[in-house]
């Protein structure tokens, strides 16, 4: 999440910015990062992430305006890396 | 350059967005939907993105559309500009200004719509597409009949409440459909034709449950693990827990 650790997914790094960059202010860190992905994993690739991207820019909206509870197989088996990277803080800010 | 399903995907999705929908017309439809995008240039919300706490600023939001009602307004700006942040307490006061609960999901679907298909192409480079033409009709106001509350602020059709009468919401694994019921999936359920109209988008944009779980084969120009961390970065940036 803090950009410091590696991934271990191909083209991880790319990947990240793009997101990055496509929920950020920055038009000319987009188009940078746009080029990015393009250049290592192709046009086609481009289409799928920016999608991707797009898709979860809308589903974590589906998720919050709803009140949705994460399930608890899905809680017990993502507690320690929850902990790890301190998420429950985002239940703290919920007002 | 886009994919054949995912074009056909977002042209039916945005042509959706301006049918008349379960509680909204197609003309109120297409106004949340100018709501959305303008809601990034609202001052208000973007004091209250950058505050400590957004209860902490006071104020009016700058609206484009003054026929929405300040709480959908409110609904609107608050959940495109800072969704992370929005507790049932929030929603309950939308709820005292008069809102109801089915017309709230359906408010929250073309925000998702809208949210997910800008994002998109303008992550992609390509061109913002202009809003539909409003076509003419009534709501239908169909509410399932077994939707009941208790797993989140709305009610929710559960796969096995479904009756002959409720639209193809989830259909067993293999039909087309093939969503089997997880929390996110019901979310919408309350309001069937919303779920289908932001479903029905997302597994082009996304995958559907079978090829999510599917790690024998890859089904995008991406891998599982690359649009997982794609799909974990989006969730962190947006403050999504879920």
């Amino acid at each position: 999440m803090d950009g410091a650790t590696a991934t271990g997914v191909p083209g991880g790094a790319a990947l990240l910015a793009l997101a990055d960059a496509a929920l950020g202010p920055d038009a000319a860190a987009l188009v940078q990062a746009r080029a990015a992905v393009r250049a290592s994993l192709g046009l086609a690739a481009l289409i799928d992430t920016t999608a991707v991207i797009g898709a979860f820019d809308g589903i974590t909206r589906v998720a919050d305006a709803i009140g949705i509870p994460l399930e608890p197989p899905k809680a017990e088996q993502a507690a320690d890396f929850f902990a790890a990277l301190g998420i429950g803080r985002f239940r703290e800010a919920k007002v | 350059m886009i994919r054949n399903d995912l074009a056909d995907a977002q042209a039916r999705a945005w042509q959706r967005l301006a049918a008349p929908g379960t509680w909204w017309t197609g003309a109120e439809r297409v106004a949340i939907a100018a709501e959305t995008r303008h809601a990034r240039d609202c001052p208000l919300c973007a004091q209250r993105a950058v505050a400590l706490s957004p209860l902490a600023v006071a104020g009016a939001h700058v609206r484009l559309d003054s026929s929405l009602s300040d709480a959908a307004a409110e609904a609107i700006h608050r959940i495109r500009t800072d969704p992370g942040r929005l507790g049932e307490s929030w929603f309950l006061r939308l709820r005292e200004a008069g809102m109801s609960e089915e017309a709230y999901v359906e408010l929250v679907a073309v925000v998702a719509v809208v949210t997910a298909v800008d994002t998109f192409r303008r992550a992609a480079g390509l061109e913002r597409l202009a809003l539909p033409v409003p076509q003419d009709g009534a709501p239908s106001q169909y509410r399932p009949r077994n939707a009941r509350a208790g797993l989140c602020w709305v009610a929710t059709l559960a796969p096995e409440d479904v009756t002959p009468d409720d639209p193809d919401l989830y259909r067993a694994h293999p039909g087309p459909r093939e969503r089997y019921g997880a929390n996110i999936q019901r979310a919408l359920s309350l309001v069937p034709h919303s779920m289908i109209h932001w479903w029905d988008l997302l597994e082009a944009m996304y995958q559907s449950s079978r090829e999510m779980r599917d790690f024998a084969r890859e089904y995008r120009a991406v891998t599982h693990p690359q649009i997982e961390l794609l799909a974990a970065r989006v969730a962190a940036l947006n403050r999504c827990e879920y």
